[in-house]
């Protein structure tokens, strides 16, 4: 950490620390005797201190934790007034003198003291036998004297003095102390009781090698050069306090992306490096996109109530265009004209238009199918889905899915496995693959594509397959069309360190600032 | 998808190999499935089975039995599907029955003694069958029982609800239909099946003793099967036909399987059938396919050649019988999912094995693009970047209190909301019509977090509109905020002058009162004759029902419109 020059970086505040610890008659000092010798606000000797220790200059030699009573501003009023129990006493003894009786309305009734304060003042006195309650709630001293008032007077007088430690006390008077002492929800307490820490210091051996070199001028150097010194040209009469490079520099709040965002920006690179075209869709969707048209049949179990969110109004769409829905609506009835033989049940064309919000993000392929897309292309899209789910570590309610189709007449199985491989290496920087079967409603073949990432090792990286004619016909596609999609948020969460994938979607604004890929 | 347990040594056994846990994991494939979870002190094996048509798969002796016939190369039909003559019994199907519950299928299975795991395994098929396959038991529900106490011929009928008492399992004394429905916990889980009948279906033999009341709950005296039972009862009953028959099909191949000698039963009918007016089950459904190899082939992209179709095909289990340039395929009985000649192909890919198809890297050369929303949006936000503010991403799904209270928006012109109907929870109600509340959520979470704090998001919401065909629009908005002691109108101004002036959009600020703004601190953001957003200072009641200290301003425009 010493470098030749290091006496020229110390800020002024450090020469002074040093030079009050080099001349001190003993080796360590503490910090009010540091700042009674420097002649510092007790701030910044604490701020010099600490950039001292990171630079080794000095050490801590001792720490001391000391518990210290104080009075509080109740404290001292009771100090030069009277405590509760000293007015009680002092009230009863005069109302008995005039032949009177009081009770503890009366001393309420007077606005002295805190009705709960007064009560704790009886409880106590009653306990010790110095005072009786008699007929109508009137109260008489017994004529004993109170030890309990007398101690808390000493302890009152004494602690004005100053505050001192706790353990200077007897037990019996900590006791009362802790008794009268601030705690949460009643700051209306005569004594304080608080935990200070005692730390003294001495010079290292490098801080002590600096002595001789420390600037007597320390307060006459420029910290900043100005506008002013550099027009009058007097910055030449001045030398430059030096910076303490190695220390922590102040913070910004500065622009940025989204980390996720980021994450998802070079997905969407990526794609359209490889040519994909970007497609999108509507957040709320109709069944018929949303699922007919992927031949879900209407009775799919993943359809239910349980599984995907419904509009609530309105319940329907106005229409579905044609001939896709007569088209589809055959399809899943007999087949239609797609070489299939269909679901065989009694399609229902209102339950088509029911509306829901968009749970797959093929529901945007299956609308681009319909637009008489161009043969060969290529789509995708990374569009917000929503699941019936409940919100936890691993489940999202609403969700991004990247997903797309390729359309040519050189579509096939094989091919489907080759744009899968590349999908691995460009994606996940995979070689090694693995292909699963695997079950989609809309696909056959269907695949699922497991991949040794270099960093997470094997994970599944997606999904995908064929659409099937009863999916591409009814749309008016007649080529193959390979459907794919991609999980890449556990790949995106490893990436930014998050462990829960409510964090993706986090409004925690520290957590945003401060999550960065890694990968 | 489903996911049943099964156990080591009763697969191997039903295997009729030995089969440890690594080969478990590479035969699964064979059925879609995927090992999840191993006991082994147990030897239990917890399986997800992806198929969703294959409901024969979901369970362990259909698991060995696809996995059987691809190591051994085929299947052997069972024998039962085509026995000939009339069946030795008989249920009789009483007229009515086609309004409530029309279709019954059943059998017995004889000689196979009931062992503590082949129970376990029956319950957990009858339940899978079900209750994923047969909805709920609304279109398949199933019954097992004990044959020797049955008088045959059974009727399936249909009773008044009060009109006959027998005892349900789980209770002891004896109760009507209307009983049960009202307080066994099987009655009033399924009880909607059969709501609003006047008369209940119920199968009963010819001694009177009721079997069961489909498909809510089987007799205790009839219909408790017992370890070591060796006759059983098996039937099925719901409201499509061939998905009646084809659980009964599954059932009778499972315990056929375990060794069971199944006998057939003749179902007759008042009323015509698909399968005609007397049916005798467990029956074969299956038509033969003619099949093209060639387009199997292309489907696969390879050049397999007939006799490596056929040997994949009959491995899988198809019966198959070839031609020069196509094949005629028929699926098992218990199988019946076979739509397209897709279907088979992929059969002919997973026999062979999916790492067996080299990948060819796709040829065709075709233009990536963003879409023009894509690009706007990007611009727009390395815009903002570069003014300083922190980018946010957040749910679209909001709750109607940040959304509309706490925007001080209630009652007014702006409340309506594209809201879910079926809520999960109120936190998640509600899709975003505007970006500011989920900005403002950030701050009212983040007052610890050093400032200032300017943030943004440039994202999808969506907004009511009676027009609109789906009765909403999907639009992009942005949204940005600044919070910290000196955040005012003019500041947001100033950006948002940036903004329009390098994006090109000429606007104008016209001077309107927004109940989330304080008055005469608002603006409406107006771009070519056309409103496109809001811009002003939040107002002290909105941020003070988020619970924020700080001053805050804030603009959002629409950009969707920008596009045209």
């Amino acid at each position: 950490m010493s470098s030749p020059n290091q006496t020229d970086s110390l800020h002024p505040l450090e020469i002074q620390v040093l030079q009050a610890l080099g001349t001190a008659s003993t080796e360590a000092l503490k910090e009010p005797e540091l700042v009674q010798a420097t002649a510092l606000a007790a701030s910044q000797v604490s701020m010099a201190v600490g950039w001292l220790l990171t630079k080794q200059l000095v050490h801590l030699v001792s720490e001391i934790t000391t518990t210290y009573v104080a009075l509080t501003d109740v404290g001292i009023q009771f100090q030069q007034a009277e405590s509760p129990l000293e007015w009680i006493l002092h009230m009863l003894q005069a109302s008995s003198q005039d032949g009177q009786s009081t009770t503890v309305k009366d001393l309420q009734a007077t606005g002295r003291f805190q009705p709960t304060e007064l009560s704790r003042a009886f409880g106590l006195l009653k306990k010790e036998g110095v005072l009786s309650l008699g007929a109508g709630g009137s109260l008489h001293a017994t004529g004993q004297k109170s030890a309990m008032a007398e101690t808390l007077r000493q302890l009152l007088n004494e602690i004005h003095e100053g505050s001192r430690p706790l353990h200077s006390f007897s037990a019996d008077q900590q006791v009362l102390l802790r008794q009268y002492a601030v705690k949460r929800g009643n700051t209306q307490e005569p004594f304080r009781i608080d935990d200070h820490t005692e730390r003294a210091f001495a010079l290292t051996p490098e801080g002590r090698n600096l002595l001789p070199n420390l600037r007597e001028d320390a307060g006459q150097e420029i910290s900043q050069l100005t506008p002013e010194l550099l027009k009058d040209g007097s910055w030449r009469n001045h030398s430059f306090r030096k910076y303490s490079i190695h220390l922590r520099p102040p913070r910004l709040a500065v622009g940025r992306r989204h980390a996720y965002r980021d994450f998802l920006d070079t997905v969407k690179t990526k794609l359209t490096s490889m040519g994909f075209q970007e497609m999108r869709g509507e957040l709320v969707e109709t069944e018929f996109w949303d699922m007919d048209a992927l031949f879900m049949p209407q009775f799919h179990p993943a359809r239910a109530i349980h599984d995907v969110y419904f509009v609530k109004e309105p319940k329907h769409a106005k229409r579905i265009p044609e001939p896709f829905l007569s088209q589809v609506a055959e399809t899943h009835k007999n087949g239609g004209g797609t070489g299939s033989k269909g679901w065989q049940y009694a399609y229902d064309p209102e339950r088509a238009k029911r509306l829901v919000l968009r749970s797959q993000g093929t529901a945007v392929s299956a609308r681009t199918l319909a637009t008489n897309p161009p043969i060969p292309s290529k789509f995708f899209s990374i569009a917000r889905c929503f699941r019936y789910d409940n919100v936890d570590a691993t489940h999202a309610t609403d969700f991004f899915q990247v997903e797309g189709i390729v359309l040519g007449s050189d579509i096939n199985f094989r091919t489907l496995l080759g744009l899968l491989k590349l999908f691995a290496t460009e994606m996940a920087q995979a070689k090694e693959i693995r292909f699963l079967p695997a079950y989609f409603p809309f696909t056959e073949p269907s695949v699922e594509m497991h991949v040794r990432h270099p960093k997470l090792g094997w994970m599944e990286l997606g999904g995908a397959g064929l659409f099937r004619s009863e999916v591409t016909v009814p749309l008016g596609v007649t080529v193959p069309v390979i459907a794919w999609g991609l999980g890449l948020d556990r790949m995106a969460m490893v990436a930014l360190g998050i462990q829960d994938i409510r964090d993706l979607f986090t409004s925690d604004l520290e957590a945003v600032r401060n999550m960065r890929r890694q990968l | 998808m489903p996911t049943i347990s099964i156990f080591q040594q009763d697969f191997a056994q039903l295997l009729g190999q030995p089969a440890s846990i690594p080969d478990i994991e590479q035969w699964l494939p064979w059925v879609k499935g995927e090992l999840k979870d191993v006991n082994s002190d147990t030897g239990e094996v917890r399986v997800e089975l992806q198929d969703t048509n294959r409901p024969d798969l979901w369970c362990v002796e259909g698991i060995a039995r696809q996995i059987r016939a691809v190591l051994t190369g085929s299947l052997t039909p069972h024998s039962f599907f085509s026995t000939r003559g009339r069946a030795k019994r008989r249920i009789q199907v009483i007229p009515g029955m086609e309004h409530v519950r029309p279709y019954v299928a059943a059998c017995t299975s004889v000689g196979y003694p009931m062992t503590v795991e082949g129970l376990a395994q029956c319950i957990q098929t009858q339940e899978k069958l079900a209750e994923a396959f047969g909805r709920q038991r609304e279109t398949v529900s199933i019954g097992l029982y004990r044959l020797s106490s049955i008088a045959f011929p059974v009727t399936y009928g249909l009773v008044k609800p009060d009109e006959v008492r027998f005892t349900p399992l789980g209770f002891e004394e004896k109760m009507t239909p209307q009983e049960i429905l009202t307080v066994h916990p099987k009655g009033l889980e399924y009880g909607n099946i059969v709501a609003g009948y006047e008369r209940l279906p119920l199968l009963w033999d010819t001694d009177g003793q009721v079997l069961s009341f489909p498909p809510i709950i089987n007799s205790r005296e009839l219909g408790e099967v017992q370890i070591g039972d060796t006759d059983l009862l098996v039937e099925v009953t719901g409201t499509d036909l061939s998905m009646v028959i084809l659980a009964l099909n599954i059932f009778a191949s499972n315990l056929a399987d375990r060794g069971a000698t199944i006998e057939p039963i003749d179902i007759v009918y008042p009323y015509e059938t698909a399968m005609g007016k007397t049916v005798k089950t467990p029956l074969d459904m299956g038509n033969t396919q003619r099949v093209l190899f060639h387009a199997i082939e292309q489907a696969l992209g390879m050049a397999l050649g007939a006799e490596a179709i056929q040997t994949a095909l009959t491995s899988y289990g198809y019966q198959v019988k070839a031609t020069r340039q196509s094949v005629d395929v028929k699926l098992p009985a218990f199988r019946n999912d076979l739509m397209h000649v897709m279907d088979v192909a992929e059969d002919v890919a997973i026999t062979r094995g999916y790492d067996s198809f080299s990948p060819i890297m796709p040829q065709t050369f075709t233009v990536g693009a963003l879409s023009q929303q894509e690009q706007t949006s990007d611009q727009l936000r390395d815009l903002l970047v570069g003014f300083g503010f922190q980018e946010m991403f957040s749910n679209i799904l909001a709750s109607r209190h940040e959304l509309v209270e706490r925007m001080r928006l209630a009652g007014t012109e702006y409340e309506s909301l594209v809201e879910v109907d079926n809520v999960m929870s109120q936190t998640y109600a509600c899709l975003r019509p505007s970006i500011l509340p989920c900005l403002l959520r950030v701050e009212a979470l983040s007052p610890r977090v050093f400032y200032p704090h300017l943030l943004f998001e440039v994202g999808e919401v969506a907004r009511v509109d009676k027009e609109a065909n789906v009765g909403s629009r999907t639009v992009l908005a942005l949204s940005a905020i600044s919070a910290h002691p000196g955040a005012n109108f003019s500041e947001m101004h100033s950006y948002l002058d940036l903004l329009m002036y390098y994006m090109v959009w000429p606007y104008d600020l016209e001077p309107v009162s927004h109940p989330s703004f304080l008055d005469g601190r608002v603006g409406r953001i107006c771009c070519q004759g056309q409103v496109i957003g809001y811009i002003g200072e939040f107002h002290p009641e909105v941020l003070e029902s988020w619970q924020i200290d700080m001053p805050t301003s804030g603009f959002e425009i629409e950009v969707t419109t920008r596009n045209t």
